[in-house]
């Protein structure tokens, strides 16, 4: 056997074994690092002794009878050594080839209980007291079986940082004294999760490798599906174990798919259905069916593996499911908010209910950051808008995605794209005009609206759309035709009825019509008037639960502000949002606020007080904490740069001014409780009944 | 990597012993994930097509102990790892011969 032939016959080997046989001397030696250590001096025997006396017969019992042995050795020189230990060291030879005995004690040991052994070795590798990337170095050192320079070569790091990472991560786990155990009650599901979360690490790594990287890369996927399955195998009852190898077997599938000739990534609605792994495909539903026999509520990996289960059930790309995808993700973005997942959802809402929804969605990503530096937004984003025929604005989504990405094939399709969209943008009539329906589609798919509100819009815009007709391009749509209609649905309605059709037409011009949108141009509801209609019509909430509400402990303090402002004032929401700093005055309990919205005859414009009482004004100093200028009430995070106007931006913190969208939501969500229908109150409900009320 | 290992006619008939040792090493293979499908095949029709016309035949063959009676298709690290786990197989059925061939994919490994 040629020595380098020989030296790739130990490392296969050693691939195989080394998890068992560094599990079982962990339980011995009750220290990983240790473990490891004695494992690696037996796999320098085999690499010295193999090449001349061939392959024992049984090659994972031989090394760990010598690394048993160096165990023993080791404590044997420990002055800690117990009766126990000294018998067992009384037991072994010195000799440098196991003998008969000393293969069958190693065979016992690598059989009982070892799978326990391994898992525990999964569950400290994984430990929270190691930085993620520790875990991973860790996870594919000792239950993987990877060398140093091969994780080194996968990460893209130095070998020398790698080596340093485990290092310092074995002396973490020894000089904190973390017991080699898997945990029970309450930590456990943490702990699995973080087991969990490398596994799925690892595998996206290699998942983001493309066809021109190190060999090593790709292999990640591979060995994150064998963590995964063996996984699977010693925790048959953990619903998301289950749940992540379905969706790593699943995405798997797709590997020969995902990539074109050059190494672009290729869309799935565009890749070949033929090239995916059917037998990857089974897996992955057979184990989506333990993770729903093993029971339990279905966690972000098993819902992630049943959106992957609706691309792979499609035969072809039309024949996707796009409206249980999105279903799924509204189960899915509840649990895993995380800004990739809420433009996955986007671009499914997108397939589902047309582009100007997904548009929406993702603009509200675009204002985070973090989602700004990432490509795929301004990918998603440029693709929208070129569906909506909004092409110069695609073109720059599509150059600055193109600016942002790292993949070199990518970057030349996604030029290519920007070109297409300056050419198509030539002539005007292009592409389709969006039609009304997809429009009111795309308005009532939007954040912000409650269920009640989708409902009670729904009705007046299917009214409408039944009218003027659903394939009606949008600018067809006009003010008279809107005007025709109401005289037709609710020309005799009571006046309340009459008004909430109104709202519903003016709130969906004010959301079509956002510049930014720029789907209308004229108010469909300018040829509505509003009718009077008899007031106080909203029930305050009941002031007891009021109070209990303000004296939440986990209240933040701009809520429990912003309440007490709305409760004591009266004023409507969107006044009390638009206080700036600079114009409160306190001593005289009341601000000043310039309504900028053209509204209803008397209401438009103008000068408005809003005056609070004692709870506001000893709460007050604290919200404005110093703050001389800018909006009063924030939001919790600096907006992107484009979504900063500048009297809504703060001076002093670089955050927005609150919306009443996210304030309404926020109160919603508190008061869920106190609602018979579940969906929370709405800000009205702060006010006193009889009181002035907001125009439209 | 993906291999298609196969086994040619001509290993022992399987007695309890081997099939327990067997059941045992399948159940490895399918604990650390390596195995992916396997199993026994019956000896099949022979199909050849000529100028456009397919023909089936059922047999026996000439070349007998060319045929494949079972197969097991599995993950691999690499050729070796491949190897280590033929051996392993042929350590339990005895004398015998077999193939192992790596499955084109996308991962075919460009060492």
């Amino acid at each position: 056997m040629t020595s380098r032939y020989a030296h790739g016959v130990v490392d296969a080997v050693w691939k195989l074994e080394s998890a068992r046989i560094i599990a079982g001397l962990a339980r011995m030696a009750g220290d990983v690092g240790l473990a490891e250590e004695f494992a690696q001096d037996a796999l320098l025997a085999a690499l010295e002794q193999w090449p001349g006396s061939g392959v024992p017969d049984n090659p994972g019992a031989w090394l760990m009878a010598i690394a048993k042995r160096r165990a023993i050795d080791h404590l044997r020189r420990d002055v800690r050594l117990d009766r126990r230990h000294e018998q067992l060291a009384h037991e072994l030879t010195n000799r440098e080839d196991p003998g008969d005995r000393e293969i069958d004690t190693a065979l016992d040991a690598l059989d009982g209980e070892v799978g326990d052994d391994v898992l525990r070795l999964m569950f400290v590798s994984c430990h929270p007291v190691l930085a993620t990337e520790s875990r991973v170095a860790m996870t594919l050192r000792l239950v993987g079986g990877l060398r140093t320079d091969e994780i080194a070569r996968a990460f893209l790091v130095p070998e020398a940082t790698l080596a340093q990472r485990i290092v310092r991560a074995k002396r973490t786990l020894a000089t904190r004294r973390i017991p080699f155990e898997v945990p029970d009650g309450p930590e456990r599901a943490a702990r699995l999760a973080s087991v969990l979360e490398v596994v799925y690490l690892v595998f996206n790594e290699g998942y983001a490798a493309t066809s021109g990287d190190d060999w090593t890369r790709p292999a990640l996927c591979v060995e994150a599906l064998r963590l995964g399955r063996s996984l699977a195998e010693l925790m048959p009852d953990e619903t998301e174990v289950h749940g992540l190898v379905a969706l790593m077997e699943l995405q798997q599938s797709r590997a020969a798919a995902r990539t074109g000739p050059a190494g672009e990534p290729v869309p799935i609605q565009e890749q070949n259905r033929g090239r995916w792994d059917r037998l990857l495909i089974q897996r992955g539903f057979a184990a989506l069916l333990r993770a729903r026999a093993a029971g339990g509520p279905p966690g972000p990996y098993m819902l992630q593996a049943a959106i992957a289960a609706c691309h792979a059930q499609a035969r072809a790309a039309e024949q996707t499911d796009w409206s249980k995808i999105v279903a799924l993700y509204e189960v899915l973005v509840r649990s895993l908010p995380t800004p990739v997942v809420r433009l996955n959802r986007a671009v499914a809402i997108a397939m589902a209910h047309g582009p100007p929804a997904g548009l929406v969605l993702v603009d509200e990503l675009v204002a985070e950051p973090a989602m700004r530096r990432y490509h795929l937004t301004a990918a998603v984003r440029g693709d929208l808008l070129a569906r909506l025929g909004r092409y110069g604005e695609a073109r720059a989504e599509f150059e600055r995605a193109a600016s942002l990405t790292r993949n070199g094939p990518e970057h030349a399709i996604l030029l290519r794209r920007a070109a297409e969209c300056e050419e198509t943008a030539l002539p005007p009539s292009g592409a389709p005009a969006v039609t009304f329906a997809e429009v009111v589609a795309a308005f009532l798919a939007g954040p912000g609206l409650t269920a009640e509100t989708v409902r009670s819009y729904g009705q007046t815009l299917t009214r409408l759309l039944r009218y003027v007709g659903g394939d009606a391009p949008l600018p067809a749509v006009t003010p008279a035709r809107v005007a025709e209609a109401f005289a037709d649905a609710w020309g005799t309605a009571a006046a309340a009825t009459w008004n909430r059709h109104r709202a519903a037409v003016r709130s969906f011009t004010a959301w079509a019509g956002r510049p930014d949108r720029g789907l209308l141009t004229s108010d469909l509801a300018a040829g509505l008037r509003r009718r009077p209609e008899p007031r106080g019509r909203t029930r305050p909430v009941d002031p007891r639960r009021l109070a209990a509400l303000l004296e939440r402990g986990d209240l933040a303090l701009r809520e429990r502000v912003l309440w007490t402002v709305l409760h004591e004032s009266a004023a409507p929401a969107r006044w009390v949002l638009a206080l700036d700093v600079e114009n409160l005055d306190l001593d005289a309990m009341r601000g000043r606020v310039t309504t900028p919205r053209a509204g209803d005859g008397a209401a438009a414009g103008g000068v408005r007080w809003v005056t609070w009482r004692s709870g506001a004004a000893r709460l007050l100093p604290g919200l404005i904490a110093g703050r001389r200028r800018g909006p009063l009430f924030l939001t919790d995070r600096r907006p992107g740069p484009a979504r900063a106007a500048g009297r809504d931006l703060c001076p002093h913190t670089g955050r927005g001014r609150l919306s009443y969208e996210r304030a309404e939501y926020l109160f919603k969500r508190a008061t869920r409780e106190l609602d018979p229908e579940g969906e929370g109150l709405t800000l009205r409900r702060l006010r006193g009944p009889g009181r002035a009320d907001e125009p439209g | 990597m993906r291999f298609l290992m196969t086994t040619l006619a001509g290993v022992a008939a399987p007695d309890d012993k081997l099939e327990a040792e067997m059941g045992a090493l399948i159940e490895e293979m399918v604990r650390t994930g390596v195995l992916l499908a396997t199993g026994g095949l019956e000896p099949g029709l022979h199909v050849s097509s000529s100028g456009g016309q397919i023909t089936v035949t059922d047999g026996p063959f000439t070349e007998a102990k060319e045929s494949i009676v079972s197969f097991a298709l599995i993950e691999a690290r690499s050729t070796e790892e491949a190897v280590e786990l033929s051996r392993r197989f042929f350590k339990i059925v005895g004398d015998g011969q077999g193939r192992i061939q790596q499955v084109h994919g996308p991962d075919l490994d460009p060492r």
